[in-house]
């Protein structure tokens, strides 16, 4: 009970902060009773897909303080479950779901005992290096469709079709990934404020200080570490029913993996709002910049130029993100 | 029964004695002052009695477990704190929440750890700081507020590293007060690494001396100031020599 009532308490927010999230929940329930065009939709959907990776994300790197540049290798692990479960014996998509899950979940404590092992940049390393070791496994692992992948044919389910979440339009997949998006947000509100995130916190500061007050470092990292691949896993799942066409190089790449953390860094790791808000600001960059400089003008790649130049801005000039440069200038207002 | 019992207790790095042959015990309800020279292996001991650092050979009991080879957060569920000489907090933590994360090793119910960490800085005086944010604080408060979060897992024993150092007078008095009342009001067995001379040899019941790992005295405050061997670690053979009508 009290869990649920952490969950739903966002009290420690001023209130400009929560009437501004309340109109974009509002936003964000409506925006398919607009007229939109399927360019928008579709980076509204990759929009709430970033948030909860970046949300996920935030628990260990963000809260615990542990870049991890390899998220994507469980995006990977979650997709494929869902996809081979549809393909090879049409389990449907809420029973594969929580199998992926767990699939990733095992994997994460497998490696997440040695990787914790490590620390700053050597974590970060590693976890660069499982992510690449298990993009080359999928990419010869001839059960899962190599590197050509695997297909899932929408004609042979009749759409809508909820149980294995195989539809025709973008509006089903939206609120569906909308549903996740609002109920991650609950989870990490009730996390930043459990034991286990107030131990996090607490061992990014200083970990000799944390053990002295009886945490387990190690456990309470992988743990989360665990948490956060439930997070990345589940939007794996989703990803496949949704593009239906699963290859290595589009859910494990390394670029996956860091776009991921660069969002929640951008936005501001370690709280709340900021994965929503790095994925709020660089997908859209991401998808537009791309769709109207690269398309049309033809500057190829100038996406990734314009947003590694606004990481190198925000890591310069305030290393928390935008919601650290917001927070410190609510801060000098007090005084 | 004593609290805690240090045996023989060794610890090199390397090839470097940091404590050779150091065996000591305390009953619960002491407070005990634990001072020597730079570098007599003050801290090491400390280390080596919480499980941060393995001890070479040797036996650490604390209230009749044996700890010798048990990790830090393990020593520390058992009630044996301790605070860090240098602390510098970073981060976004505030006051309130990093005397949490203390509590937070007793119940996982937030409220309630909430509500204990409240009370231990209302307790402390500390009340006015619960909402800012650490790191932003002068070092002073910073230490009130770590002993603070250590004084939230509720030990038997804290063992404090330097807690005075740095500070000013004024500043030491209010930990001087912090301290008593963490052994008085609250009742823990404290051990306490000190410089300040007139901080450890006012509340301590106990003074042990280390000089280059060993330890050389182990006595009433007063006895400890007249003791030729820590006279002699701390100002010299020679002033021992050319003092020696005084001293006797």
């Amino acid at each position: 009970m009290e869990t649920l009532k952490n969950a739903l308490d966002f009290s420690d927010f001023p209130r400009v902060d929560m009437t501004i999230a309340g109109l974009i929940a509002v936003f964000l329930l409506s925006f398919p009773l607009f007229p939109h065009s399927a360019f928008a939709m579709a980076t509204m959907i990759q929009f709430l897909m970033f948030s909860i990776y970046g949300m996920g994300w935030n628990t260990i790197g963000g809260y615990g303080g542990q870049v991890d540049l390899g998220k994507s290798q469980y995006v990977g692990i979650g997709a494929y479950t869902t996809a081979v479960m549809l393909v090879r014996w049409d389990i449907p998509f809420w029973v594969s779901m929580p199998i992926g899950v767990c699939f990733a979940v095992i994997w994460s404590f497998i490696i997440g005992y040695p990787l914790f092992r490590l620390k700053g940049h050597y974590f970060a390393i590693a976890t660069i290096a499982t992510c690449l070791v298990m993009k080359d496994i999928f990419e010869v692992w001839n059960f899962v469709g190599a590197a050509r992948g695997i297909e899932i044919s929408p004609i042979k389910y009749v759409p809508p079709d909820f149980l294995r979440l195989i539809f025709k339009e973008d509006i089903y997949y939206y609120y569906v990934i909308l549903g996740f998006f609002f109920l991650g947000i609950l989870y990490v509100n009730w996390f930043r404020r459990s034991r286990l995130g107030f131990q996090l916190r607490s061992i990014k500061d200083n970990e000799d200080v944390a053990k002295s007050l009886g945490i387990n470092v190690h456990w309470a990292k992988i743990k989360t570490y665990a948490i956060a691949t439930a997070f990345v896993s589940v939007v794996g799942s989703f990803h496949a029913c949704y593009i239906k066409n699963i290859e290595p190089e589009d859910t494990m790449s390394l670029e996956i993996s860091i776009l991921i953390a660069l969002m929640a860094m951008l936005g501001g790791a370690g709280s709340l709002w900021g994965p929503i808000i790095g994925a709020g600001v660089l997908i859209p960059c991401k998808s537009y910049l791309k769709e109207w400089l690269g398309a049309q003008a033809g500057f190829v790649g100038i996406d990734l130029i314009i947003y590694g130049g606004i990481i190198m801005l925000v890591s310069a000039f305030e290393p928390r993100g935008i919601w650290g440069i917001v927070e410190k200038v609510r801060r000098r207002k007090r005084r | 029964m004593a609290l805690l019992e240090v045996h023989s207790l060794t610890k090199y790095f390397g090839g470097l004695k940091a404590n050779e042959d150091i065996s000591f015990s305390m009953e619960e309800g002491e407070l005990v002052g634990l001072i020597g020279p730079n570098g007599a292996g003050k801290t090491t001991l400390f280390n080596c009695i919480v499980g941060l650092h393995p001890v070479t050979s040797g036996e650490v009991l604390f209230n009749g477990n044996d700890i010798t080879e048990l990790k830090d957060y393990e020593v520390a569920r058992l009630g044996l704190a301790r605070t860090f000489q240098v602390f510098v907090a970073s981060g976004d933590m505030t006051v309130v929440e990093r005397v949490m994360v203390g509590c937070f090793m007793l119940t996982r119910s937030r409220s309630q750890a909430k509500a204990r960490a409240e009370q231990i800085l209302k307790d402390f005086g500390l009340h006015d700081l619960c909402d800012y944010i650490l790191s932003e604080l002068p070092v002073a408060s910073q230490k009130r507020v770590t002993i603070a979060a250590a004084v939230g897992t509720d030990p038997k024993m804290l063992l404090m590293d330097e807690v005075a150092a740095g500070l000013n007078p004024r500043e030491i008095e209010e930990v001087m007060a912090i301290i008593r009342h963490i052994h008085h009001d609250i009742g823990v067995t404290v051990m306490l690494i000190e410089h300040v001379m007139e901080l450890v040899m006012n509340i301590s019941d106990r003074v042990i001396v280390l000089d280059s790992g060993r330890k050389i005295a182990d006595g009433k405050p007063d006895t400890i100031a007249r003791d030729t061997n820590v006279i002699k670690a701390y100002l010299g053979e020679r002033y021992v020599q050319e003092h020696a009508a005084e001293l006797t």
